[in-house]
């Protein structure tokens, strides 16, 4: 008998150091998800895209939750979130955490206008991020009722 | 008094005609009453033969003193040698009547400026029986007259003269002379359009002026003129039109000020203004690109202090039983330096952000404003009390004004005496000119007086890191955010004994 396999987390992130201490963080609040971890806007797109088209619910099925930077390389994260809601094969209502070092109310304000589900802004010690991420757990992948996609009706 | 009549200067007619006039009551009621007027009758040679109350009065001579004297003896050296009482007579003869204003002289030599009416006196057959002459003081009204023009002709400063009833000039004052440079004599019976310049003499400027002044009564203006050298000044121009009874335009009166060094000044002015503005608005840009560097490095600098402070702390959870002791340390100081240097970075952005972001004010009530104060900040609020007109309000930006209480509260408990516990009083009254003073006490170690402008600019610190903890920008925070919300800071303090800081803000009434 197969384990269920746990859920994937979106992470977009260009920043190694930034990301490393973010995987860290969520291995050591035991994150129930498996993480993959795009690195620009156009990785991102590829990723939910890719998985859409081939249907291929194996290794990289579509994520559960996706964890933004809005600064990114190729495609930002705003444009990432643009393309996800325009889409209609169940990818639109993928949840959305923006995770951004900016704190600035245009920019929290533009991220609701493109759809975003969520807006944090990264902590500056690693204790505070800690604390944040248990959090994202228990709301996100405890409480939150994940929307059901296209593919899993079928 | 009666009018007597010398027998010897009047032919029979003229007796018998006066004598029955005489008799007539009205006639002699009138002319024995007329003070004011000389009225008395000559021969046809000339000599007096009748005098009044008037002529008296005026000319001084008693009746019997004047009676059979001939009547130049009234007039002055030089028109005797003229003849001009010959004269006088001659045209009146001739024409019925002369009028003339001219100098008389008195009895006792005084001269009068005197308004002379002489009338030829004929019988029905038209022979001449006599003159009938009447004549009045206008000494008054002359002197009057002579102040009038003596006044305008001493006025320097402005130009006076008038114009015929088409532009041509009739009189002229030292001002005009001053300002034009062109003498009485050189412009007197010349066009005003002289004053002109080229182009608005063809631009028909001139009788446009006139043609206002008729229409409006006066026409009033500034512009260029031009002066006898060719120079230019900038003038202060009025033209106003004299009418007679009728309405009809007899003339202009025309002023004009030259105030080429007002307009000089004021164009400097201008000037001066425009450079300014220049300056400011570059000084601003150049502010803004700074400000916003600044904003923008200090962003960036909080990625890589996430990442030390993360690896570091990283490091010494995941490793931390195989570190010794110095390893620990090492790491400890590590995390301790990207912390602080964090709580710069966002004192900086702080900093910044009050210099760029709109700051909209509001009346806001201190009581609540100080509570939150109070509860707000991470620090003792047991060694906080309140004093004062706390019930008053002040206009303010809410955020703002916060920020910079919770700073001198921190700075006030901050700077204690070492084995001193630390309270601070902030107390709060009203001050000159409708503003509120809110002053923060304490009873830490003061500062000395040589240090109180400095403590407010960017990263200046009285002390070392090891004694008091801070970024030195604590202080640069209050001054902005005082003077973005337009009130003022300040400080005094005794060393050893503590400090006072205040902020002043306009009132906004009570709660």
């Amino acid at each position: 008998m197969m384990s269920p396999l746990l859920p994937v987390l979106l992470l977009v992130e260009d920043d190694p150091a930034e990301a490393r201490l973010i995987m860290r963080a969520m291995e050591k609040v035991q994150m129930p998800a498996r993480v993959a971890h795009v690195k620009n806007g156009d990785d991102a797109v590829a990723y939910l895209a890719g998985e859409a088209a081939s249907g291929n619910r194996g290794a990289h099925p579509l994520p559960r939750l996706v964890l933004m930077d809005l600064k990114l390389p190729r495609r930002s994260g705003l444009e990432v979130l643009q393309w996800m809601r325009e889409q209609k094969s169940g990818i639109e209502r993928i949840p959305v955490v923006m995770l951004s070092s900016s704190p600035h109310a245009v920019d929290i304000r533009q991220a609701y206008d493109f759809g975003v589900n969520s807006y944090l802004v990264k902590p500056d010690t690693s204790e505070k991020m800690l604390n944040m991420l248990a959090s994202l757990k228990e709301y996100w992948f405890s409480y939150n009722q994940a929307p059901l996609l296209e593919e899993e009706s079928v | 008094m009666a009018n007597k009549v010398a027998n010897e200067a009047l032919t029979d007619d003229l007796r018998a005609r006066l004598e029955s006039l005489q008799h007539e009551s009205i006639f002699r009621t009138m002319v024995e009453s007329v003070q004011d007027y000389a009225i008395f009758v000559l021969d046809p040679t000339g000599v007096v033969a009748t005098w009044n109350p008037g002529a008296e009065r005026l000319k001084g001579y008693q009746a019997e003193e004047i009676i059979g004297k001939h009547f130049s003896v009234f007039y002055p050296e030089v028109d005797k040698r003229n003849a001009k009482p010959r004269y006088e007579l001659e045209v009146a003869a001739e024409v019925g009547r002369f009028e003339d204003e001219g100098w008389r002289i008195r009895k006792d030599g005084s001269r009068f400026w005197a308004n002379v009416v002489i009338t030829a006196i004929r019988d029905k057959k038209g022979k001449l029986l006599g003159f009938g002459k009447i004549t009045r003081d206008l000494t008054e009204r002359r002197a009057a007259e002579q102040r009038y023009r003596l006044l305008i002709e001493s006025v320097t400063d402005y130009s006076i003269f008038s114009l015929d009833a088409r532009g041509y000039v009739t009189s002229w004052n030292s001002g005009a002379q001053r300002i034009k440079q062109y003498t009485a004599e050189e412009i007197i019976g010349k066009h005003f359009s002289t004053f002109y310049t080229e182009e608005d003499a063809r631009a028909g400027m001139p009788e446009k002026v006139l043609q206002t002044a008729r229409d409006t009564g006066h026409w009033e203006g500034e512009g260029w003129r031009v002066r006898k050298d060719g120079t230019r000044f900038w003038s202060s121009v009025v033209v106003t039109a004299i009418r007679d009874e009728e309405g009809a335009v007899t003339g202009f009166s025309k002023v004009t000020r030259d105030i080429t060094d007002r307009k000089k000044l004021m164009d400097e002015l201008q000037r001066h203004t425009e450079e300014l503005e220049l300056q400011v608005a570059e000084r601003e840009r150049t502010n803004a690109e700074l400000e916003a560097f600044s904003y923008s490095v200090s962003h960036d600098l909080r990625a890589p202090l996430r990442a030390i402070e993360g690896f570091a702390s990283a490091l010494n959870e995941d490793y931390g039983e195989t570190l010794d002791e110095t390893a620990k340390e090492y790491l400890q100081q590590i995390v301790i330096a990207s912390t602080r240097m964090n709580r710069l970075v966002q004192d900086l952005l702080n900093y910044g952000r009050l210099s760029r972001i709109e700051m909209s004010q509001q009346k806001i009530a201190l009581t609540p404003l100080l509570e939150r104060v109070l509860n707000e900040g991470a620090h003792d609020s047991g060694k906080i009390s309140l004093s004062g007109e706390l019930q008053r309000k002040v206009v303010a930006h809410e955020a703002t004004l916060v920020q910079v209480l919770q700073n001198l509260v921190t700075n006030g408990l901050k700077f204690h005496k070492p084995g001193v516990e630390p309270r601070v009083e902030i107390a709060v009254r009203a001050a000159d000119g409708n503003r509120v003073r809110i002053s923060v006490q304490d009873n830490g170690i003061g500062i000395d007086p040589r240090h109180t402008e400095r403590i407010f600019k960017v990263f200046e610190r009285l002390h070392g890191i090891e004694e008091y903890p801070g970024t030195g920008i604590g202080l640069a925070i209050v001054k902005r955010g005082m003077e973005r919300m337009g009130g003022s800071c300040g400080v005094s303090s005794v060393p050893g004994e503590g400090s006072t800081f205040w902020i002043e803000l306009p009132g906004g009434g009570k709660a």
